[in-house]
């Protein structure tokens, strides 16, 4: 290791290759200055033509279901016909004082930390492990892959019908004399979560490893390669120059992590239902809303939790974004913008 | 430290093999464990469709005994399978189609146009990442009810499409960012303004990120289960994985057809994804990037 | 251009999308005086399906320019689809009702169509008292299929087995014939707490011996479980769960699909009784290894309940029938009218093995289990429908939720008092 001030080769090609915008999901690039070119269209009605579609599909089916709830959330309403029963802030003070809301919240938030926990390190070892020249290269992954693509009631149903009492686990587990083990890994309270995580480990490490493996493959080769000249040892390499410049990636896909940790809906209303994901503790926010909303038939009070819902994944995106996700952009998103 | 690197090379070659031989090895071992892990649940959906139903009473875990193909072949045969096929293609084709179209659309606008509210347009589609589908599925179905589109696959389509715009949006804004000025600025030479620019030359450039965001919203099209339960009422319109679940629900006995079911029910999404593996993950590189 | 016929092509699909998205979102009425009926019922499987699917051909035969299309929807899904589907104004004309306050809430929000003038007097005399189920503020909106009383459906060879000779005629008795039971390896009661309702049954026969007639049907237009019964019945039903009478994982087993489900357990004599309605002989007859009926399948009512102001004989019962929806074509009344005719009530009661609504046909009813049902019922001072249906979704749907609770010990006969009082919050 150079102890001198001279400048390694390390730093000399990190400094050549360094990227100016890492987190390619929160900065706007500036916008790219239009030649004068001889255009046959005013600007304005050229960029209404491009944007414009999508910009009213947009409105019209995310923004405006999100207004909606809002509104309908003051109501209390059956569903038929127009909302008439103007109850104010009832329904969000039942929500935030319902014990079940609150147990469903401790759910998510237990998903969402221990996804991270138990994904990233997970995913990271296997991507460093596979980032080289293997034969078979597109096949794994491919396979590692597959969890990912099946849908989610294929998913729920296999597992379910795999993790019954009498089923193939238990069923396995006796065969090599690891009966004592079998239990109920259902409708056990201290194991359900257990196993909730296990299913959505399964599911979407895959997801993890490919997008870490695209970000190993874009650091440059002449880095790592002047670090081991260096002298450095492999995981001095991996954990000085490696990690960091996997930093962005490692964001990117904590960041959707995390969304989709708060949005958990479909494994866990196939496996185990409205009523066991409560008694189980497996309940979410989601599975709560959809309980009580729709098939209570109290449609003002499920739009109110869905509100909730999006308060929530709100703040905790910006939160990242302003904490988290401001480091990686060099450039902001009011760069270029006149 | 500099000066030394060619001498120290050739020694450092053998000793680099050997080690690179062992953690190769690792490496396949790693492989080996994890595909194996992977595929395990879904080798027990697809073997168990083969068993018969006393066989998975007595012995859960164990393989088929004599291959049982007629359970496939019950579920092949039936016309409600292939009608729900036939729904998820439609309703996956459409979604992809205008996403991509519309998607690409607006990038273009947003990342090689300057305008004022810029910066506020493309903060609005990224706030759409925020909304997700489960949460505003409530205020949703009252919405395409009232525009009396429930129980019909546009109802299912277009909010799909408009659910998968903020992503597509926010891997293809830098792709075509990265487009050089100079490739315009010959277009423009050539007479072409910046809309001829766009369907002349960006379409084609910026493939592999259209393929890329093509195929995740293609995906999430076909193994879209909540917005499809809560829109469409009647059988004869549902997708696949509503098709899964209310076969598996109305045939809970015939636990081995379920499977069966089940294992058709996965093949085309792996069919598809194999045939476009090389591109997803060329596109998540690209993404990644930024 | 390629691009141009690429969006041509895009666009193409889109249409063609929405037209054959246009043809699933189907009409009932067309201009030519064919008129076409759209129903839906729960039996998924077997001769229920089958059942239906006869009667619908023979009145299409009776009334040739009548065409009836069938859905037949999982039972547990119904209540969510059918909300989903009156609610957006494509509601199937023909649907499943019980009655009760679920039925009040459809009545009120307009989407039932008053049945009252087209009800034939035949199907008055027929139904008799079962009609009243389906009244609403002295108007008609429904016609009954099946009076579905509630009690123990046992296998009287395991009681045998374990030494039992007389069925239980109070909770106590209950309590110790499940020891011996479950002394003699067997597992005494099965219960479907997965779908809830089955372990909410157990609240509603306990809150009905518990509580006077006179507090159950308040409680109908007050939503509130104020009256002590209420608390006093959760308390009975805590102390029973305790003895621990049920069978494993009863949390995750479903109530009526598979052989894993409750009455699969019955069917597959892994249990020796269940508390069901009178559908449950129809049911555990499709479950068992040759799919037919269990030949040693008895039934029992619901023990006595010591220091209750229930009186004693009274009956927890539903009533299974169905409804018009309020947009369907006037055809839709015959229909019911037909369903209620003697020919077809004694071929339900065969299909479905339960007690048909109709009178005429009662006396059709061979099955042992069933006739002792048959005669509980008619001895019965009164019968309450259930009290989900009694109490409409909302209520109904906490009621049953916290009931499961307190089955997975996670709350008490409190929180189901206190669940139903705030249910009304949740509105």
């Amino acid at each position: 290791m150079a102890v001198l001030r001279e400048e390694t080769h390390t730093e000399e090609a990190a400094r050549g290759s360094r990227r100016p915008a890492g987190g390619g999901a929160s900065a706007l690039p500036p916008a790219v200055p239009s030649p004068r070119a001889r255009s046959h269209w005013p600007k304005r009605a050229e960029l209404l033509l491009l944007i414009g579609p999508a910009l009213l599909v947009f409105l019209a089916f995310v923004i405006l279901p999100v207004v909606l709830a809002a509104y309908y959330g003051f109501f209390s309403w059956s569903g038929y016909g127009a909302a008439t029963d103007f109850v104010g802030l009832r329904n969000y003070i039942t929500i935030l004082t319902d014990p079940a809301f609150l147990e469903a919240l401790s759910h998510n938030a237990f998903i969402v930390v221990m996804s991270l926990v138990l994904q990233g390190p997970l995913a990271l070892g296997i991507a460093l492990l596979l980032n080289r020249k293997l034969r078979f290269q597109s096949l794994i992954r491919v396979l590692i892959f597959v969890p990912y693509v099946i849908s989610e009631v294929v998913v729920g149903l296999g597992w379910s019908l795999m993790l019954q009492s009498n089923g193939a686990l238990n069923g396995l587990l006796e065969k090599v004399g690891l009966g004592g083990l079998a239990t109920d890994w259902l409708s056990d309270p201290s194991a359900a979560i257990w196993t909730l995580l296990v299913i959505i480990t399964w599911k979407y490490v895959g997801f993890a490893v490919i997008l870490f493996l695209a970000g190993l493959q874009g650091i440059p080769d002449e880095i790592t390669e002047a670090a081991r000249i260096d002298g450095a040892s492999y995981w001095q390499v991996q954990r000085y120059i490696v990690l960091p410049l996997m930093g962005p990636t490692v964001r990117i896909w904590a960041f959707l992590s995390i969304i989709g940790s708060l949005q958990l809906f479909d494994l866990v209303w196939i496996v185990w239902g409205q009523y066991v994901a409560g008694t189980a503790g497996t309940s979410t926010m989601a599975t709560y809303m959809v309980a009580n909303g729709r098939n209570s038939g109290s449609y003002g009070y499920g739009n109110a939790v869905a509100v909730v819902i999006f308060l929530i994944s709100l703040v905790v995106a910006l939160l990242y974004q302003r904490f988290i996700l401001r480091r990686d952009s060099a450039v902001t998103t009011t760069g270029g913008a006149h | 430290m500099a000066i030394a690197a060619p001498l120290a090379s050739r020694p450092r070659r053998r000793r680099v093999s050997e080690q690179s031989r062992r953690s190769s090895l690792i490496s396949y071992l790693v492989a080996l464990v994890l595909v194996g892990l992977m595929l395990a649940p879904v080798a027990y959906i697809i073997l168990g469709g083969f068993r018969s139903n006393s066989e998975i009473t007595v012995d859960p875990s164990g393989f088929p005994q004599a291959w049982a193909w007629s359970n496939f072949g019950d579920v092949l045969a039936s016309g409600s399978f292939w009608t729900q096929v036939l729904n998820s293609t439609i309703a996956a084709v459409c979604t992809t189609v205008f996403v991509v179209v519309l998607g690409l659309m607006a990038a273009y606008g947003l990342s090689r146009y300057a305008f004022r509210g810029r910066a506020a347009v493309y903060a609005l589609f990224t706030a759409g990442l925020m909304f997700p589908l489960t949460v505003a599925i409530t205020p949703l179905y009252i919405l395409v009810r009232n525009l009396g589109l429930t129980n019909s696959l546009a109802g299912v389509i277009i909010p799909q499409i408009a659910f998968a715009l903020p992503l597509t949006i926010i891997v293809l804004v830098p792709f075509l960012a990265a487009i050089p000025n100079e490739l315009q600025e010959a277009a423009a030479i050539d007479g072409l303004g910046r809309l001829g620019f766009f369907f002349r030359m960006v379409v084609r450039l910026s493939l592999p990120g259209v393929i890329t965001v093509g195929i995740l919203a293609f995906i999430a099209s076909w193994n879209a289960y909540l917005l499809p339960l809560f829109i469409l009422n009647g059988e004869a319109s549902y997708t696949l994985p509503l098709g899964t679940q209310a076969f598996a629900s109305q045939y809970a006995v015939d636990t081995a057809k379920v499977l069966a079911f089940t294992s058709l029910s996965m093949i085309p999404a792996l069919v598809f994804f194999s045939l476009f593996e090389r591109r997803i993950v060329g596109g998540l590189t690209g993404a990644v990037k930024g | 251009m390629r691009l141009t016929k690429f969006v041509a092509g895009s666009a193409a699909i889109l249409v063609g999308a929405l037209a054959l998205s246009g043809c699933s979102a189907g009409s009932s009425d067309s201009a030519d005086g064919k008129v076409t009926l759209t129903m839906w019922h729960n039996s998924t499987t077997g001769d229920g399906k089958k059942y239906w699917d006869d009667t619908a051909a023979a009145f299409e035969k009776a009334n040739p320019n009548v065409t009836v299309e069938i859905q037949s929807v999982q039972n547990e899904e119904m209540d969510g689809k059918l909300q989903t589907a009156l609610n957006s104004g494509d509601a199937p004309d023909i649907f499943m009702a019980r009655g009760g306050g679920k039925l009040a809430d459809v009545v009120k929000a307009g989407q039932a169509m008053d049945l009252t003038s087209g009800l034939t007097d035949a199907t008055k005399t027929a139904v008799g008292n079962s009609l009243s189920a389906f009244e609403i503020d002295g108007k008609n909106y429904g016609v009954p299929t099946a009076v579905l009383p509630s009690g123990f459906f046992y296998s009287s060879d395991l009681l045998t087995q374990a030494g039992i000779t007389d069925t239980p005629k109070t909770i106590d008795d209950l309590e110790a014939a499940d020891e011996k039971l479950k002394a003699a390896g067997i597992a005494p009661i099965a219960v479907g707490a997965k779908d809830a309702w089955p372990a909410a049954h157990w609240y509603y026969n306990f809150a009905l011996r518990a509580c006077s007639q006179d507090v159950l049907n308040e409680a109908a237009t007050s939503r509130n479980f104020d009256d002590d019964c209420w608390l006093k019945a959760g308390e009975n039903l805590e102390s029973f769960i305790k003895t621990e009478p049920f069978n494993d994982g009863f949390l995750t087993t479903a109530a009526q699909q598979g052989a894993g489900s409750s009455a699969g357990l019955i069917a597959n004599k892994q249990a020796a009784m269940e508390l069901m309605g009178a559908w449950d002989p129809g049911v555990i007859a499709s479950l068992t290894p040759d799919e037919k009926p269990l030949a040693d399948l008895k039934w029992f009512p619901f023990p006595e309940v010591p220091g209750g102001d229930g009186e004693a004989g009274a009956m927890m019962g539903g009533v299974d029938g169905f409804t018009c929806w309020v947009n369907a074509p006037k055809e839709c009344v015959d229909f019911l009218n037909f369903t209620a005719e003697k020919a077809n009530q004694e071929a339900y009661a065969t299909a479905f093995q339960t007690l048909p609504a109709s009178t005429e046909a009662q006396s059709s009813v061979t099955d042992p289990a069933l006739k002792d049902v048959l005669a509980a019922y008619n001895d019965a001072p009164y019968v309450s429908v259930w009290l989900d249906t009694l109490y409409g979704q909302n209520v109904g749907n906490a009621l049953n939720v916290a009931v499961v609770d307190m089955f997975a010990g996670k709350g008490d006969a409190q929180s189901i008092v206190d669940a139903v009082n705030a249910a009304a919050a949740k509105s």
